[in-house]
């Protein structure tokens, strides 16, 4: 019945369209993708964000850095945007003007009050942390948001290298308002931009998964490659490895090297680049053990030894067949495996031992929800976590869409 | 004949599939009746929708296939007609099991392998019988000693790869038969298996309609087939019905070109070729040739398997030779070993008038390059074969580039397009991508690739074997001429009589990895001098001469009929 | 004598073991399979023991350095060659190999995991009942997790080749309205299991951990974090008035948490390893030709897709159960419990106790090994296709 459907499925193409005939293998990936409207919407969120993380810079009002930090509005509500209120509609959206209340302690009647009054003090809970972050809202005062405004200086692309310098640096930003700056997600304790860190942070845990996931492709494909090619002996000893690797649970590994790490003297690039490379090294079991079944399944193909037969040399077939056969493959393994390697990332950093503040990470951003303070006080810097199951979520999507594409068995006949 | 009398009647059957590209029209208006006790051969190649239609008769059509509308398949059921298409539920069961039973092609497939044949068939019988259990079980065993199966007792408690391919398809007779059922469909039972099997099994089936009168549909593309054991034969081509009759009238006057094509795959014993007035010179020559696998055996050791013990022999030069086997006879290593592709234990190939001497053997190692260029492989699966991720101009240029044959790529360009002018490729087709082509296509992209460095020798191995028969031709047909045109030499490695017979000028016939004879295609297909051989000759799915075919009682046909939907089982109709 | 015995008897144990098994195997193909299978066990065992112990080795600081550092406070003066006099004492001084040796030789002896510097006794003692609290949380995430995802991944499974709507020309208008009604509530169950699993993926136990926390905070109520209240943490199980089942509903009051937060995406998990497996199995071409047979309804998907599934799914308990664990740390450090997982935080994080953090490590991937050796001999024995496969014919 399949090699009928299947037959059905070949058959009838449109014979004027030249396009699906001469599609490479990525091209018949991406028009199979296009036909899963949830991995495609998922893709768009993905690079929505992706992008906004790239170029944080632009898109964020504010410096992230405690440079940037608004010392007058430390632990400050989140700053809504408005088109219109009670005093009318205006297409230029704006907010408002936010300052910090003034605790209003009865000083006279503490002084002049024994127990009864203390006792209302405390109940009053002036004291509490929550009335840290009382803020006065002035609805009068409109702030107005402004497009492309002139803030601070930033690195749109830095493309230095060596010595060359080419950091490409700007100062326009997609948004801020007149006077002062606009928090739309509120701030930290410190005052920094908790929308802006968001962002930035975006960035950082991405590219930290990229390095990973490059290490960890050369190294599964070091461990699948020499166990798949050259067999017999080595094979068994390469595979014993694995499966004992592949037995000892990740995290608690990761964690030994981030503390062994925490010793060196790392500046925070080094350590950032050093958890990359540990999680990417430690995490070749799985991937090393199927590119070495894909290898040994694939060179016993009929293809491969047409190849051998019509005299080309090993490495021919390992440059013209074998690798191409599984790079489709790989890549889409690599897609699908972004969320697991943010979420190592993650883990560590919230155990405090992978990226540490200052550093922007969701990770050290996601720490923070550990915080009771925060739990309590100031729900908006959650609003990092949402970012984070945001983007889990789509790259989750996109690679099970990827997966269903692209699945790299599926074109055995 | 009376209409209502019929078991199956299929009115206007139209069925449609869902598929990416849209609506496909899998079948169209197919009508067919069967009467109780008939034998209906359903004929045609993959894709013209036989097995599409048996499996609405039992409703097992799978889920993105729509029956249209105005098409109307009736069961006649103790009296009664049913219409099948309507059924619900539980009434289900009248067409799968009850009424109607089915033998699938792969049974190795067809049974789950985790769950014993015993248990399979007692569940069946439990369903449609009422039996408990041990009287499911007596039954089931006496089934299987029915379908002469050895042992019965044991084979009925084992799993499915625990049998053999022919016990196998027996056992899933056996199931088949285990509800007594009126209407059997067998959807292409034999294909899967060697020649003399399918001839075993084929007889079984024969004799069981004989014992049991049940009403048969026969799904094959196999016309010779069919002519052992159908009393009317349908054609279909493209979801189609291009011809329908008697099998005398289909087989022996053919009125439409499809049918007669068909018929021209099957072997002509009465004109084989001619054999060559004189012996041609040996183009290479195999010496006391072994040829042994490591196998791990259970984990303790690896032995050695030996695929073909100590064969010599020499082919002539420019001719086709087939080498015929059933399946692990070692003829598929012997001709990979002729292209250094399988470990040599003992004994040498050698080429001869080659430019460069080519000899290789045990201890002595392949000259790769000069081998290439001089002899080439065609494989058997088309789509195996093709690397998926080269354009069909990269496929066929690769041997030039891999041994840098050409001097640039103008030239190498030059070549490819004129060998695939020679297979019949277009050149457009040069910058697509291997998925875009059928089978036979596909095939024609391999043989280009083989001949694009001229060799003077091509090794064949079951060429053909995954194409419907008239593309089989098709490949046949180039095949020869290419023979013809270059003075190739061709091992053309075979299960397939028929292709043997209509293709090859002289035969090597192999058995258990030796060589049991070799001769001219008139001398092994006409005087077979081995046991074996003879025995394979018989088994041959040939045309039975109408004379022949009249031998069967035709009274028992009648008495069927006459039973028919009264309610009567085969053990009473055994006793008449 | 029964000194010697009392200090070898873990290696009695295996040997007796090994000889029985290689004892049967001589004229069993299932048993030889089965030693085969033991002696693959021991080496995976020792390799792993290997790479935990090496690895524990980037931990800075080494027991005679701690060890001396408690003296310290006590008021002695320490100098340098107290320190190496303590190394040569505790046979830090020696290389890598040779501690690894002495390790593993008294581990195989009399099961002895080594020396805890942090805690000053014997890992065993250290970690006492702790394991086994570990290793039940993960049994019991594991059971809710297969609870949930075995029957909605097969629930699901059922539904993925068919369509929203009732098309089939074969039916009659109100058929059609009818069988479209159904098939979209399929579906959207369908969906919802979907969106459940990739969320479970997607949401890190920790922040499902500390979502939970928040929502008793907000509540008010007092927050389910550790395994008992401060009210009944002191109360002993068996009090004078009988079994206290105050303190029970106390602890499953607590225990759901962490069972719940790491049987979340172990569920996510298996739901999609279910559906994948039985889809898989529905395909193939047995499952036609049982209906084709009559055989219909439950007695077809449970005899057949699903019990063809279960081997597969029985053969990765091993893995899940080391995923499972692999989550278990941050989860007991957010939901604050003391069991083997938040020891092995605090080994590796602050105390820098190697030898602890390597048993409890070496722990963890025995009851692995011992998953799969369990289930690879088991299935063997049971599922014929296991049997074909590794017994050959």
């Amino acid at each position: 019945m399949t090699a009928l459907l299947a037959r059905f499925r070949r058959k009838p193409k449109p014979q004027n369209d030249e396009s699906y005939y001469t599609a490479g293998q990525l091209a018949l990936i991406k028009a199979r993708f296009k036909r899963k409207t949830s991995g495609v919407v998922a893709a768009w969120i993905l690079a929505t964000l992706v992008l906004m993380g790239f170029f944080a810079g632009f898109f964020s009002p504010v410096d992230p850095t405690i440079r940037g930090a608004d010392a007058e509005y430390r632990r400050g509500v989140p700053q809504p945007i408005f088109f219109w209120d009670d005093n009318g509609f205006s297409l230029r959206p704006f907010t408002y003007t936010y300052t910090k209340a003034k605790s209003k302690i009865d000083l006279k009647a503490l002084a002049g009050g024994g127990l009864d009054a203390l006792d209302a003090f405390t109940a009053s809970g002036a004291l509490t942390s929550s009335s840290q972050n009382r803020f006065e809202v002035d609805k009068e005062q409109r702030r107005y948001l402004q497009f492309f405004v002139k803030g601070w200086e930033y690195s749109l692309i830095d493309l230095s290298v060596g010595g060359l310098n080419l950091d490409l640096r700007w100062d326009r930003h997609l948004f801020g308002v007149e006077q002062g700056q606009i928090h739309l997600m509120g701030t930290d304790e410190d005052g920094k931009d908790v929308f802006s860190r968001t962002l930035h942070a975006i960035w950082v845990t991405i590219s930290i998964a990229i390095v990973a996931l490059v290490v960890k492709l050369f190294v599964s494909l070091f461990v699948g490659g020499v166990s798949g090619y050259f067999g017999g002996r080595v094979d068994t000893i390469m595979m014993s490895i694995t499966e004992a690797v592949r037995v000892i649970p990740p995290i608690p590994i990761y964690l030994a090297c981030a503390v062994a790490l925490a010793q060196l003297d790392l500046t925070p690039v080094q350590r950032y680049f050093a958890i990359a490379l540990v999680i990417g090294a430690l995490d070749f079991a799985t991937l090393g053990r199927r590119l070495r079944t894909h290898i040994l399944t694939e060179r016993n193909q009929d293809y491969v030894l047409a190849a051998q037969l019509c005299g080309s040399g090993t490495w021919r077939i390992i440059w013209r067949h074998l690798i191409p056969s599984f790079t489709s493959y790989i890549i889409v393994d690599t897609l699908i495996n972004f969320p697991y390697v943010i979420l190592a990332e993650t883990s560590l950093s919230f155990l405090g031992l992978g990226l540490t503040e200052p550093v922007n990470s969701l990770g050290v951003l996601l720490q923070k929800a550990q915080d009771p303070d925060i739990q309590q006080n100031m729900i908006w810097q959650f609003f990092p976590v949402l970012v984070f199951v945001c983007l889990i979520m789509a790259f989750v999507f996109v690679g099970d869409a990827l997966r269903d594409a692209a699945d790299p068995y599926s074109e055995k006949k | 004949m009376n209409v209502s009398r019929n078991l199956l009647e299929i009115r206007d059957l139209t069925i449609d599939f869902h598929t990416d590209e849209g609506r496909v029209r899998a079948v169209e208006n197919l009508n067919l009746s069967i009467r109780p006790g008939e034998v209906m051969g359903l004929v045609g190649e993959s894709g013209s929708g036989k097995s599409i239609t048996a499996k609405s008769i039992m409703r097992l059509a799978p889920g993105n296939a729509v029956i249209q509308h105005p098409s109307q398949i009736t069961l006649n059921h103790q009296g009664q007609e049913v219409n099948i298409l309507k059924l619900r539920g539980r009434d289900l069961r009248l067409v799968r099991g009850d009424a109607v039973s089915m033998i699938f092609q792969e049974p190795m497939a067809s049974f789950a392998p985790a769950i014993r044949i015993s248990d399979q068939i007692i569940q069946t019988m439990q369903i449609h019988l009422g039996y408990d259990k041990d009287q499911a079980r007596r039954a089931g065993i006496e089934l299987f000693d029915r379908v002469g199966i050895v042992d019965p007792a044991k084979r009925f408690d084992q799993y499915v790869f625990e049998l053999s391919g022919g016990m196998r398809q027996r056992a899933m007779i056996a199931m088949a038969l285990s509800t007594q059922p009126k209407l059997l469909i067998a959807d292409e039972p034999t294909t899967a298996l060697d020649v003399t099997i399918q001839a075993q099994v084929l007889e079984l089936m024969m004799e069981l309609r004989e014992q049991l009168g049940m009403a048969m549909l026969f799904i094959t593309h196999d016309l010779g087939v069919v002519s052992k054991i159908a009393d009317n034969v349908t054609v279909m081509q493209r979801g189609e019905v291009v011809e329908a009759g008697s099998a005398d009238r289909v087989l022996f006057q053919p009125q439409h070109p499809y049918t007669q094509r068909l018929l021209d795959a099957l072997p002509h014993l009465e004109n084989l070729p001619e054999a060559p007035q004189h012996t041609p010179q040996p183009l290479l020559s195999v010496k006391d040739l072994s040829i042994s696998y490591p196998v791990s055996g259970n984990g303790r050791k690896t032995e050695l398997f030996t695929a073909v013990k100590n064969i010599s022999l020499d082919l002539p030069e420019g001719q086709i030779i087939g080498l015929v086997g059933e399946s692990g006879s070692g003829k598929t290593s012997l001709g990979k070993a002729m292209l250094g592709a399988a470990p040599i234990s003992s004994g040498h190939v050698e080429y001869h008038h080659t430019k460069k001497k080519v000899k290789f053997g045990a201890g002595k190692a392949v000259k790769r390059k000069r081998l290439a260029r001089t002899a080439q492989l065609v494989f058997q699966d088309p789509y195996s074969s093709l690397n998926p991720r080269m354009t069909v101009r990269d496929i066929i240029a690769e041997p030039l580039e891999a041994m840098r044959l050409t001097k640039n790529r103008e030239e190498t360009d030059q070549r490819v397009i004129e060998v695939a002018q020679r297979c019949h490729i277009e050149v457009e087709h040069l910058r697509r991508f291997p998925h875009a082509f059928s089978g036979g296509q596909r095939q024609r992209i391999s043989i280009a690739r083989a001949l694009v460095c001229k060799p003077r020798f091509i090794v064949a191995d079951e060429s053909v074997a995954a194409l419907d028969v008239s593309i089989q031709a098709e490949i046949l047909s180039l095949l020869k001429q290419l023979k013809d045109e270059l003075g190739l030499t061709i091992l053309f490695i075979s299960h397939d009589l028929s292709v043997i017979a209509n293709l090859c000028d002289w035969v090597c016939v192999m058995r258990y990895g030796e060589l049991v004879e070799q001769g001219t295609v008139r001398q092994i297909f006409l005087d077979p001098q081995q046991d074996y051989t003879q025995k394979l000759i018989a088994s041959i799915p040939l045309l039975n001469s109408p004379e022949g075919r009249s031998q069967r009682s035709p009274s028992l046909l009648q008495v069927a009929e006459q039973f028919a939907g009264s309610g009567l089982n085969y053990s009473q109709l055994e006793r008449i | 004598m029964m000194q010697f015995l009392s200090d070898t008897w873990l290696l009695w144990i295996l040997l007796s073991v090994g000889g029985l098994l290689w004892w049967s195997g001589r004229d069993s193909q299932y048993f030889h399979y089965v030693f085969n299978r033991y002696l693959l066990a021991l080496a995976t065992l020792l390799l792993v023991s290997g790479i935990v112990f090496s690895l524990m080795e980037v931990l800075p600081g080494d027991c005679a350095e701690k060890y001396i550092a408690y003296k310290n406070t006590q008021g002695e003066t320490i100098t340098q060659a107290d320190i190496q006099a303590e190394r040569v004492r505790m046979g830090l001084d020696k290389s890598l190999p040779e501690r690894w040796g002495r390790w593993v030789t008294n581990l195989t002896l009399r099961g002895d995991l080594g020396f805890s510097c942090a805690k000053r006794q014997s890992v065993n003692l250290a970690l006492g009942n702790r394991f086994w609290m570990s290793f039940m949380f993960c049994i019991a995430g594991l059971v809710f997790a297969y609870l949930i995802a075995v029957p909605f991944g097969i629930l699901s499974a059922f539904t993925i080749n068919k369509s929203w709507r009732d098309t089939n020309p074969q039916h009659s208008k109100a058929e059609q309205l009818f069988g479209t009604a159904i098939l979209s509530l399929q579906k959207m169950v369908d969906l919802l299991l979907r969106i459940i699993s990739y969320l479970g993926l997607a949401l890190p136990n920790f922040l499902l951990a500390l979502t939970i926390i928040l929502l008793y905070v907000f509540a008010g109520e007092p927050m389910p974090t550790g395994l008992f209240s401060d009210q009944w943490a002191n109360v002993p199980w068996f009090g004078v008035d009988g079994f206290s089942t105050g303190k029970l509903y106390d602890f499953l009051g607590h225990i759901w948490l962490p069972i719940f937060v790491i049987g979340w995406s172990a569920t996510a998990l298996q739901l999609q390893t279910v559906r994948a497996l039985v889809v898989d199995e529905s395909n193939k071409l047995y499952v036609d030709a049982a209906r084709a047979r009559g055989v219909d309804g439950v007695a077809l998907w449970a005899g057949y897709p699903v019990r063809h599934s279960i081997s597969p799914l029985f053969n990765s308990i091993g893995f899940d159960f080391q995923r499972v664990f692999n989550d278990l740390p941050i989860v007991a450090v957010v939901i604050g419990l003391t069991d083997s997982a938040a020891l092995l935080i605090e080994a590796l994080s602050m105390t820098n106790d190697q030898e602890l953090a390597a048993g409890i490590l070496f722990l963890v991937a025995l009851v692995v090994i011992s998953m799969n050796f369990i289930t690879d001999v088991v299935l063997a024995a049971i599922d014929p296709r296991v049997r074909k496969s590794v017994l050959g014919n």
